[in-house]
């Protein structure tokens, strides 16, 4: 029959042979955790400094603390039951602080908390709780590893986590039968020791796997750039980008050290999703790799042995994996500073990506087209030249300056614009933003253009701007801060938003579905604006990954320009996608995602969604002109 | 110094329409001039182009002979024309403005301390000669302003050609003296660009098909009208996404860039991605049933209407013009 | 080898140019300039026969002040050192006198090959890398889209019309005239850039060279083409239509 006892059942007084044996191998557990520990924490440290960091202001990274790390928020809401799981595991870790060291204390003689005591009589079952949520799941979390199997796992089943499980498990567990046993017996004292050998097996496995999470991620949260895809600065002349080791900065080598291996990453990439190469995890473990192996400082080429150049530039830098990474692992700044690496320094060589990089050098925009087409066809939609004196300058971009649907997007909106009396007007000279050339790496070509471009507006004291495409948008808004103070920018959908109430309802009982682009959800959230104007025309229906979790049309990170893609295509899945939702209309607010959902439905042939911009919709409505 | 010379260019049998402009360009300048005119060309008596050429001035035709001429060189035709203009002390000497002219000409030119007026499109009184600038999109009127001979060069297309007359033209032999040594490069045979392998990077013609074919069967009718012009076949995106065409014809901004003399967009609406890869053909001639595809804002000729019946049509009348 | 280049810098392609008050060139404020499009692959060519075969590359350009910023760019992409001819009215020499300041400045440093663009896109003449080599006394081929090094010179590919193309064996120094395309090109790099930054220019004042500018071709004028370009949709039955547009295609455009 099992008793369970109120109280925790201590071992008793241990033999002085006990405290040696004790000591003797905390000592080793302890040295050889540091002997690791050391090498990583060297790693980090000895790596180059970050020249932007800036610890303040430091109530964003306490906010992140305590939000991801401490309430596991991303852990949970991005994987509702193995986050869940996880955070029990992770809580009971915090609860059981006091008596892990109590443990210790006790193995030494000098234990200072007893079950009896004002404090010990709840706090040990407090802990039963959270040992007890911890059982359930970390028995989850095994059978999830090692029966269910989920791909984002990997296929090679890790023995180690199964290791690191069964300890945890055998801690936990050992713990809890301490309320069914004799204080002071025989069996108390087996459970004791067996806490012992767990505990002291467990710390020096830390620094050796990717349990350094525990240890690392709270820092990494903290200390990370913040804000999403933030781009650092290269620093001074002499970087162009993670060439080498020599250019792994602290934060990036802390941030490959913490990786869990959880395989969210890769889970939600747009490539790795489609049979490339490229897969976030790996871009990552690889650094860490590569730590592990040449150590910072090292001179061999981060595109090398652990990481490919040819992953690297299948990255549509849609941000999905850096969105969901619980351990605070920034991937977009690291992709971006590897494609630095071989760009900068002319190493790329891709017949595409030279092709754009030289359109772009000798004229004004991505498609290499003439700016004679671009002023034909202001000319003929008679659009007005901004003079200073309207409210918004429009912002056309290569495609809405260029592309024959990028330019229907243009009319549409000015004719709601028009019809809203509200005042705008195009420049004369547009320099494509850059981009393409920023996701690319090319920072030559980035600072021509944003340089070029800002003082274009400022010659025209441009104030507010509007534009059709979110990489315009966050380009201008974000990315030209490098090089100048940009003018407040909006993206179309956040002004046809604000005026939703005056624009014509014209509700039909047509379903439409909702794209949201990589630029506007995840990098600027804005999801609830374009969804405003889609209700305004129609039925609004979801796509099963949508708002942060929308799936990248592919155009992103430069993509759009070079070649052809291996494996499927990441326009097509997604547009599958859509039109399974059994919308009639398929409502885009990206002039990028327009152009690959329209191929792609091109291949569908008849019976395929139709496809438009959200200010199409709107000024589906408006009165004939 | 008096006199026009006009330098021809053999070809052979019906590819000399080059030369006779050239001939029509001396006609007009000796016009303006009043001044007498005779030709020469790198041959013998039997050229044939000395035959084709018409009973209108010039009625002296020298034919320039020498082993070392066989096979043209910059060095061989440069001494030997050069010895011709000292003989003959022309005012003008108006060649075609031919890969080869290109070649030799200047060197010529520089000997006498002059600099040939190229590509000329039109002659004006004066005498002067207009030729386009910043790539067609000036044109810029030049004047010869020295005292000895003015070298000009004419485009091709630029000219039309004077329709024969009856007459007889002299010919007399000039051989020009020519050490083997004077002669530095050595030429192979010329070689046709590959056409085994789809290179449509070096197609002089291509006819590129799109959306607007509606279905792979209907591909041999636009096949026949590009075996009638001698041209290679292209298609869009869409169509090598098909299958309907190999990906190696794909044109377009992840296909293949092209810069044809002629271009026919068939079925095709003009899209960036496809626009890119064709911008740089010197003529685009669009066949749509919609008319107001983009296709049309860069073409130089379009018919709008249904591909079907239009290419047919087409082929057709290239038959029936002798293609 | 030792490799020199001539480059131009032109308007850029893109330029909206006006004819100016004087009506003998175009109006130059606001105009940005480029590096002329043929003299780009004359640099690719040059830069590829240095990393095959060793050697050096010299860009020497004649112009204004301006020009500084092309041979900069020049020198970023791969080349070794500059001479820049400062001369504030090249614009007022014809190709003769702009080939005599360039082969002057050339004459010196012995190049085993030199190289220049087809044609600039601004004037198009296509004649000066032809009248350097004839100044010099040095053979010469043009159109070239390849260039090999063999024992006894160079070996080239060189365009002719209507897709023909021939191999053309001569011995060293020499003068090619690079046709666009036969190369991919390189982009510019901020590597580049920097180094570009300790690379010698040397300055040398048109005047030194001592040549005759007095030029015997002068544009005179320039004016608006008479005819621009736009599309001629023709129309009728489908056969009346394909008849007009073979005539077209015959007698307007000369491709038949």
């Amino acid at each position: 029959m099992i008793h369970f006892l109120p109280t925790l059942a201590e071992p008793g007084l241990l033999l002085l042979s006990e405290k040696v044996l004790f000591a003797g191998l905390a000592a080793t557990s302890g040295l050889a955790f540091g002997a690791r520990f050391r090498i990583v924490l060297g790693n980090i440290l000895h790596s180059k400094k970050d020249a932007t960091f800036r610890p303040f202001p430091i109530s964003r990274r306490i906010r992140d603390l305590v939000w991801e790390v401490l309430c596991q928020a991303k852990v949970i809401r991005e994987r509702p039951m193995a986050g869940l799981a996880h955070a029990l595991v992770f809580w009971a870790f915090c609860a059981f602080a006091l008596v892990t060291l109590n443990h210790c204390a006790q193995g030494l003689g000098i234990g200072f908390l007893s079950p009896r005591g004002q404090i010990g009589r709840y706090y040990f079952d407090f802990a039963a709780a959270f040992a007890l949520a911890c059982v359930i799941g970390i028995a989850g979390l095994f059978v999830r590893r090692f029966v269910v199997r989920p791909r984002w796992l990997g296929k090679k089943l890790s023995w180690e986590s199964g290791f690191i499980a069964v300890l945890i498990f055998a801690l936990m567990t050992t713990y809890l039968a301490g309320f069914f046993v004799t204080d002071g017996g025989a069996a108390a004292r087996i459970l004791w020791w067996t806490h012992t050998l767990a505990l002291l097996t467990f710390l020096p496995i830390i620094p050796h796997t990717k349990h350094l999470h525990l240890l690392l991620s709270p820092a990494t949260v903290f200390l990370s750039r913040g804000g999403f895809s933030r781009i650092p600065p290269l620093d001074g002349d002499d970087d162009f980008g993670l060439i080498s080791g020599t250019d792994l900065t602290q934060l990036v080598s802390l941030q490959s050290y913490s990786c869990v291996e959880c395989g969210r990453c890769t889970e939600h990439c747009p490539a790795a999703n489609t049979g490339k190469l490229l897969n976030p995890k790996e871009i990552i473990l690889g650094l860490r790799g590569y730590l592990n192996e040449y150590g910072p400082g090292a001179k061999e080429p981060l595109l090398g042995k652990y990481n490919s150049q040819q992953a690297t530039f299948q990255c549509t830098t849609c941000g999905a994996c850096e969105f969901q990474c619980p351990a605070g692992i920034e991937h977009l700044p690291i992709l971006v500073g590897l494609r630095r690496g071989v760009v900068n320094s002319g190493e790329w060589e891709d017949e595409y990506g030279s092709k754009l990089f030289l359109a772009l050098e000798r004229g004004s925009n991505a498609p290499g087209l003439s700016s004679a087409e671009r002023d034909k066809f202001i000319e003929k939609q008679a659009l007005p030249i901004f003079n200073g004196t309207q409210e918004y300058c429009l912002w056309l971009g290569c495609m809405g300056g260029y592309d024959p649907k990028g330019r229907e997007i243009v009319v549409a909106l000015a004719r709601v614009m028009n019809y809203l009396g509200v005042s705008y007007g195009v420049l004369r000279r547009e320099k494509c933003t850059g981009d393409s050339a920023r996701r690319l790496g090319n920072d030559l070509l980035f600072q021509q253009l944003a340089k070029a471009n800002l003082a274009t507006l400022a010659q025209n004291r441009v104030k507010k701007m509007i534009s059709i495409c979110p990489h315009c948008v966050r380009t201008i808004q974000e990315d030209w801060k490098d090089y100048g103070t940009p003018p407040e920018i909006e993206h179309h959908s956040e002004f046809l938003a604000r005026f939703a109430e005056r624009l014509p309802q014209q509700k039909t009982e047509e379903k439409i579905v909702f794209h949201d682009p990589c630029y506007l959800g995840r990098y600027r959230n804005v999801y609830e604006e374009p969804r405003a104007v889609v209700a305004l025309a129609g039925d609004l229906v979801e796509a099963p990954r949508h708002r942060e979790r929308s799936f990248c049309c592919g155009a992103g990170g430069g993509l759009a320009f070079l070649g052809e893609e291996t494996g499927e295509r990441v326009g097509q899945v997604r547009a599958a996608e859509l039109a399974a939702t059994g919308a009639q209309t398929i409502a885009a607010a990206c002039p990028f995602c327009n152009t690959m959902f329209r191929d792609a439905l091109a291949a569908t042939g008849e019976g395929a969604p139709q496809l438009m911009d959200i200010s199409q919709l709107a000024a589906r409505g408006l009165p004939k002109q | 110094m008096s006199g026009i010379l006009v330098i021809q260019e053999e070809r052979g049998q019906g590819r000399n329409r080059f030369s006779y402009e050239a001939l029509a360009a001396g006609r007009i300048l000796a016009g303006l001039t009043g001044l007498s005119m005779e030709t020469a060309v790198v041959g013998d008596k039997n050229t044939p182009i000395l035959a084709e050429t018409s009973g209108l001035p010039p009625t002296t035709a020298y034919a320039v002979q020498h082993p070392l001429l066989k096979h043209y060189t910059s060095d061989g035709y440069a001494l030997a024309f050069e010895q011709l203009i000292r003989k003959l002390h022309p005012a003008f000497i108006v060649f075609p403005h031919s890969y080869q002219s290109r070649d030799y000409v200047p060197r010529i030119a520089t000997r006498f301390g002059q600099v040939l007026i190229s590509d000329i499109t039109g002659i004006e009184t004066g005498p002067t000669f207009v030729r386009q600038l910043f790539q067609g999109k000036m044109s810029g009127s030049y004047r010869h302003s020295s005292d000895g001979p003015c070298f000009i060069s004419v485009q091709a297309g630029a000219f039309p050609v004077d329709s024969p007359q009856a007459g007889t033209t002299t010919i007399l032999p000039f051989e020009p003296e020519i050490a083997s040594d004077a002669i530095r490069t050595h030429p192979s045979e010329p070689i046709l660009g590959s056409s085994q392998t789809v290179d449509l990077g070096s197609a002089q013609r291509i006819v590129s098909v799109g959306r607007g074919i509606k279905a792979a069967e209907n591909i041999p009718i636009v096949q026949d009208l590009a075996t009638a012009l001698g041209a290679e076949m292209a298609a869009s995106r869409p169509i090598c996404d098909n299958g309907w065409m190999p990906i190696a014809r794909q044109v377009g901004s992840s296909g293949q860039t092209v810069s044809p003399k002629l271009y026919l967009a068939i079925g095709i609406s003009g899209a960036i991605q496809h626009l890119v890869g064709m911008k740089g053909s010197q003529c685009i001639v669009a066949i749509n049933k919609d008319a107001d595809a983009p296709i049309f804002e860069v073409a130089d000729y379009g018919i709008v209407g249904d591909l079907l019946e239009l290419v047919p049509a087409l082929t057709e009348a290239l038959r029936a013009a002798g293609h | 080898m030792r490799i020199a280049i001539a480059i131009k810098q032109v308007p850029e392609r893109d330029a909206q140019i006006r004819i100016d008050t004087t009506g003998r060139w175009i109006e130059v404020d606001r105009i940005q300039y480029a590096l002329n499009e043929s003299d780009a692959y004359a640099l690719e060519e040059a830069l590829q026969l240095k990393e095959k075969y060793g050697g050096e590359v010299i860009v020497v350009s004649a112009g204004p002040e301006r020009v500084g910023v092309a041979i900069r760019e020049v020198l970023a992409k791969g080349a070794d050192r500059a001479i820049h001819i400062i001369c504030d009215d090249i614009g007022e020499r014809d190709a003769l006198g702009v080939a005599r300041l360039l082969a002057a400045a050339m004459k010196p440093e012995n190049p085993d090959l030199i190289l220049t663009g087809l044609q600039s896109d601004d004037l198009g003449s296509g004649q000066t890398g032809v009248i350097v080599a004839e100044l010099l006394g040095l053979p010469h081929a043009s159109l070239i889209l390849q260039v090999e090094k063999t024992e006894t010179g160079l070996r080239v590919k060189r365009e002719l019309e209507e897709g023909w193309f021939q191999t053309i064996e001569l011995p060293t120094p020499a003068v090619l005239t690079i046709q666009s395309g036969g190369n991919k090109l390189r982009y510019a790099t901020l590597m580049g850039i920097k180094r570009a930054k300790t690379k010698e220019v040397c300055v040398l004042a048109a005047a030194e060279l001592a040549v005759d500018a007095a030029p015997v071709v002068v544009l005179e004028q320039i004016t608006l083409p008479k005819k621009q370009k736009s599309t001629q949709i023709l129309t009728g039955t489908a056969a009346e239509a394909a008849a007009a547009l073979v005539k077209k295609l015959k007698f307007e455009v000369h491709v038949l």
